[in-house]
This record gives structure tokens, C-alpha cells and sequence, in this order.
């Protein structure tokens, strides 16, 4: 709640500055939700999917808001707010706010500075407003885990090398980050594994509900041990046809400092991940994106490994309004740690996805996902079978409206 | 064609075509007298539009000296900028006209951006040969010339080759008309995709 003051406070602020409005823009999306899921996450759970067999028939999806103000020339700020209708301790909650640093291209060189709390440069699907997928409802497993547990809050800074307005073929990025408080990350794969939803952690949000035997209520979004994580991207564009990305991210975590008032310790989670994008000058789209990494504790001096690996491809087609799309999702957590609670899992999942936009303001999404696991933590920790074969299939529709949608 | 329509006149007939045989739409093709009698071309004023997260034309061809203003009719600011050797140039974050038109001096292609809006592109040919357009759906241009040697030189946003490899020297002589076909020797940049959103990510 106090968020939320703070958040319209500011937006208030921004508002009476007589900044040049750039663009503000409110979404809803309602769905009409089957599932035949255990609980999620938000339930207390650990399915693979968003929504659960009990919370089959009408859902709210999503309720956003998002606001961009120039404040001057060079400067701008951006807010993006949403309220996701579960039981988070934040009912509306910023999924990104920041500041952006981005003065004119020079010599064929452009940089562009960020400061706040935003996605790392990883996703290749997630590319439209709101962080969401013009392709699918649900996020690949990869992109999942970077909506429930990873943001940099932080800095971040972009070199692009602008090649093709200068008779080149293609661009060039350098991204570098430095970030704090994301040092619950990792948590979620060790305590819950992986897991295809839409649904994003605002900043200062939980994951999962109070009790919940696995996940301690995590909160993903924390500081312990005052050191900087650090991450370091390169991007390489083909015009606007290919994309590829490759980022190592480390949040340098210290697993040895421990927060004994809380139970609270940091979580030292490092990860490569690498993507391509193609599209093709007829309407096909094509993704991959891996993502190969590890995440460890230290309680008592015992080291408690998790290394964990996820990929996707989909394949989607444009025919005018209309979007077809098919993702096949793999994942895959190993550990060291036996105990019960302790989370080796591998699966994977099918999305079947057809979008239809018939203005700028509709959108309508009908959508299958079918998450296939094998998870010891199923057995151990809710005395489920360890194999769980989860099937969701939700009818989204979303109207967007403001002076940003277009 | 009212051929004789001036003794001293006669028609120019040019075609382009891309490497397969196709004829290539939207080329610029210049005419420079290479006799030094030849009149310089007149400045001009001309505007390119913002329209719809678009630069509208994407492309002008003017002559050295003239001027063009860059209104902005969408409801969002723009910020235009330019890091080509021929001009470069910025019109910091605006809507409607408030800048005046921007002079160009100097013979070259200037590319333009948006520093918020990645997707746009525009494009203007600074030239300074009196005789210029584009090329039709068939590929060819046609314009009633003086008589007299000529610097035929094409370009397209698009193009692979440096515009000097495909310049040529062509007389219009005794003739009612004379012809230049010209073919790309690289395949064209593939074209940007259109798109129904622009993305944020």
C-alpha cells in the first residue's frame, strides 16, 4: 500500500512538473482460465503453470499502468505498475521504474545510461510493452524465472555502435550492469524449479504465500551482504532481421553472511545466457534462447549447489492481424543437496498460441500450455507424485488504452 | 513524346534493375552535364513530415543549398538527428514546427534518426546535378534533356554498391532519345520489416 502512495505520489509529481507527457498508457486483461494444476507458487504450491484448477473461470490477468516522461532533453523516466490479482503484500507494484540517460548519437556511436530497477537485456520474446510476449500469454521457463526473481537494481550501460545508418550491415551493443538487492534470486529454482507463467514480482513484492514449506516466502529483491552483482551482455543485429544476444550475469553474492535475526541469506547465483532472433520479410519469427547456470547457499558452512540449465524454441507466424505461435520449453535443476525440500527437477512444455489484435486497443489470446515435470520436491515437500503432466489453457482479452498505445 | 518539341533537347530513358534482372523501384537517378555551359540547379524548400513513428517521404532528393523542415504531426515528441559526413545536424525533443528549416550545403546522402524511436529512418539525396528523380514500378525515368555529355549516377537506400560503381558517362546525341540501362552488381539490403507495434524491449 505504502508503495502504491509513493508510486502516485510520484506520478503526481511528474504529472504537475509540466514535463512533456511522452506517454502513459493502462492495460486490462481478463482470462477465462481451464487448468487441471496443483497450486502455484502464488498458492503456496509449486505447479508449472500460473493458474491452478481452483482458480479455473474468470481471472484477472493483468491491470498495468505505464508512464514515460521526457524530464528535459535528454533525460526521461519510465514506470510501469501492475496489480496481477493474487496474494502478493503488493496489490499494485512496480514491475520496472528508471531513469534513462540518452543523449544524441555521436561519431556513429550512441550510449544510453539506466538507474533504477528494470530487466536486464536477456529476454528475445518479451519485447512488447509491459515486458509481455506479442507471441504467447505465458513466458518461456527462462523468462518466467526472470519475471518471479531477477531485475537489476541497479545500473546499467549501453555503447551501441549504430552500423547500419552508416552503410553497414549490421549494429552493435555492449551492455554493462551493476546492481544490488537481488540476492534472493536463485531461491525460487532451488525451491521451486521452473515454471511457465506471465506473472511478474513487483519490486519489494514476495514470492509465495506466508508458510509456505519451500520457498520461505521469499523475497527476491534484497540486499545482505552490500556487495554489487555484475553483469556484461553483447548484441549483434543483422538490420532488423536478426538479433543475437550473450550476457553473463554473476550477483556476486556472499552465501556466507547470513541474516540470523531473519533466516534470510544471500543466494550467489551466476548464469550465461545466450539468444537469437530471426524474422523473416514474410511473417515468420523465430526464437532460441538458453540459459545454463548455478545457484548456491552456504548455512553452516554446508556449500548447497543447484547448477540449472533451461531452453526454448518457438516459432511463430504472422498472418496480418493474426499470430500463430509454438514454443517447446526444456528445463532442468540438479543438486547436492538431498535433504527433503531440496529441489532437483527436470521437464519440459509445450505452448500452443494464437493471438488476434483487430485495432491497436484489442487483443485476444488463446492459448494451451502443457508443463511436463518430474520434481523430487513435489514428493517431498507436498507428498505429491513426482511426476505432474499440468495442462492450462486461458482465452485473454486485453484492452489497452491511453496516449502510448498505438 | 513530342520529339523536335526543341531542336536541342532529346529524351533521357533510363532503367534499373537489381542483380537477378528485376527492375528496381525508387531509385535515384541524377543527370550531370559534364559541358561546363550546364546551369546549377536551384535551391528548394521542401518539408519531410513525421507521421505515425514515420519519416513521411522517407526519402527527398534536393539540390546543394536548399532547405527542409521537419514538422512533427504525431501526437509524440521526436528528437531528429543526423551523423552523416554530408550534414550533420539535431533538432532536440519536439512536436508541431518549432524549428526553422535546416540548410544543406553540401552534395551527399544524409541519414536521419530518432533518438527515442529506433525504427525510424529517413533519408535525403543533397545533389548537385540539375537533372534528378526516381525510378517507376518499371524501373525506368525518363526526362527531355539538353543535348550533351552526361554523369549518370544511381543510389537506393538500399544499395549495396558504392554509387560510383555504377556511375556512367552517357552522350545525348543526334538521336530522339538515348538509353542507359543499369544493373546493380550486389543484391539490395533486405527491406525493413513492417511493423504493427514498435516494441519497447
Amino acid at each position: 500500500m505504502r508503495a502504491a502512495v509513493a508510486l502516485l505520489s510520484l506520478v503526481a509529481l511528474i504529472l504537475a512538473s509540466g514535463a512533456h507527457a511522452n506517454g502513459w498508457e493502462v492495460d486490462l486483461d481478463g482470462r477465462l482460465v481451464s487448468s487441471n494444476a496443483d497450486p502455484s507458487y502464488t498458492q503456496g504450491g509449486i505447479s508449472g503453470v500460473r493458474f491452478d484448477q481452483d482458480q479455473s473461470g474468470v481471472r484477472l490477468g493483468r491491470a498495468r499502468f505505464a508512464l514515460t516522461e521526457s524530464l528535459g532533453e535528454v533525460w526521461s523516466v519510465h514506470l510501469d505498475a501492475s496489480a496481477w490479482g493474487d496474494h502478493d503484500r503488493i496489490p499494485f507494484g512496480l514491475t520496472e521504474g528508471y531513469l534513462q540517460f540518452r543523449p544524441y548519437p555521436f561519431a556513429g556511436y550512441r550510449l544510453r545510461i539506466k538507474a533504477g530497477a528494470f530487466y536486464p537485456p536477456i529476454s528475445l520474446e518479451n519485447r512488447a510493452s509491459g515486458w509481455e510476449s506479442p507471441y504467447t500469454l505465458s513466458s518461456s521457463a527462462i523468462d518466467s524465472w526472470l519475471a518471479i526473481e531477477v531485475r537489476t537494481v541497479g545500473v546499467e550501460a549501453q555503447l551501441d555502435w549504430l552500423g547500419t545508418r552508416q552503410g553497414h550491415d549490421f549494429d552493435l551493443s555492449l551492455t554493462g550492469g551493476a546492481f544490488g538487492w537481488n540476492e534472493g534470486a536463485g531461491t525460487f529454482i532451488a525451491g521451486d524449479g521452473f515454471t511457465l507463467t506471465d506473472r511478474q514480482t513487483p519490486l519489494g513484492g514476495r514470492v509465495g504465500l506466508p508458510g509456505d514449506p519451500v520457498l520461505f516466502n521469499l523475497e527476491p529483491f534484497r540486499e545482505l551482504d552490500g556487495r554489487a552483482g555484475v553483469y556484461g551482455g553483447l548484441e549483434l543485429r543483422w538490420f532488423d532481421r536478426l538479433v543475437l544476444r550473450a550476457l553473463r550475469y554473476d550477483n556476486r553474492a556472499d552465501p556466507t553472511v547470513e541474516n540470523y535475526a531473519s533466516g534470510a541469506m544471500p543466494w550467489e547465483t551466476a548464469f550465461d545466457a545466450l539468444g537469437a532472433r530471426f524474422e523473416s520479410g514474410d511473417g515468420w519469427t523465430a526464437i532460441v534462447q538458453a540459459l545454463k547456470g548455478e545457484t548456491r547457499i552456504v548455512p553452516d558452512g554446508f556449500v548447497l549447489e543447484w547448477p540449472f540449465k533451461a531452453q526454448y524454441a518457438l516459432i511463430a507466424r504472422q498472418f496480418g492481424r493474426h499470430t500463430l505461435s509454438l514454443r517447446y520449453d526444456r528445463f532442468e535443476v540438479d543438486t547436492n543437496a538431498n535433504a527433503a525440500g531440496s529441489g532437483a527437477e527436470d521437464g519440459h512444455a509445450w505452448t500452443a498460441a494464437w493471438v488476434f489484435s483487430p485495432d491497436e486497443h484489442w487483443r485476444f489470446t488463446l492459448e494451451w500450455l502443457r508443463v511436463t515435470s518430474n520434481s523430487y520436491l513435489r514428493e517431498d515437500a507436498f507428498n505429491l507424485p513426482a511426476l505432474a503432466r499440468e495442462t492450462q489453457v486461458q482465452l485473454a482479452a486485453r484492452y489497452a488504452f491511453g496516449s502510448a498505445v498505438r | 513524346m513530342l520529339a523536335g518539341a526543341a531542336a536541342d533537347a532529346a529524351t533521357l530513358v533510363i532503367s534499373v534493375h537489381t542483380p537477378d534482372g528485376r527492375p528496381l523501384q525508387g531509385a535515384v537517378v541524377t543527370a550531370l552535364p559534364l559541358d561546363g555551359s550546364a546551369h546549377k540547379p536551384a535551391p528548394i524548400k521542401a518539408v519531410m513530415d513525421q507521421v505515425n513513428r514515420a519519416f513521411q517521404p522517407d526519402l527527398l532528393v534536393i539540390p546543394v543549398g536548399s532547405t527542409v523542415t521537419f514538422p512533427n504531426s504525431d501526437t509524440v515528441s521526436h528528437q531528429i538527428y543526423s551523423f552523416s559526413p554530408a550534414k550533420r545536424f539535431q533538432l532536440p525533443l519536439y512536436r508541431g514546427t518549432p524549428y526553422p528549416p535546416v540548410h544543406f550545403d553540401q552534395a551527399g546522402v544524409v541519414t536521419l534518426g530518432c533518438n527515442i524511436h529506433d525504427e525510424m529512418v529517413g533519408y535525403l539525396l543533397v545533389t548537385d546535378a540539375p537533372y534528378f528523380g526516381r525510378t517507376d514500378a518499371a524501373g525506368g525515368w525518363t526526362l527531355e534533356v539538353p543535348r550533351g555529355r552526361y554523369r549518370i549516377s544511381i543510389w537506393h537506400p538500399r544499395m549495396r554498391d558504392t554509387d560510383t560503381d555504377l556511375e556512367r558517362e552517357l552522350t545525348v546525341g543526334e538521336g530522339d532519345h538515348a538509353e542507359l540501362t543499369l544493373r546493380l552488381l550486389k543484391s539490395l539490403e533486405p527491406a525493413p520489416l513492417a511493423r504493427q507495434h514498435s516494441w519497447d524491449y
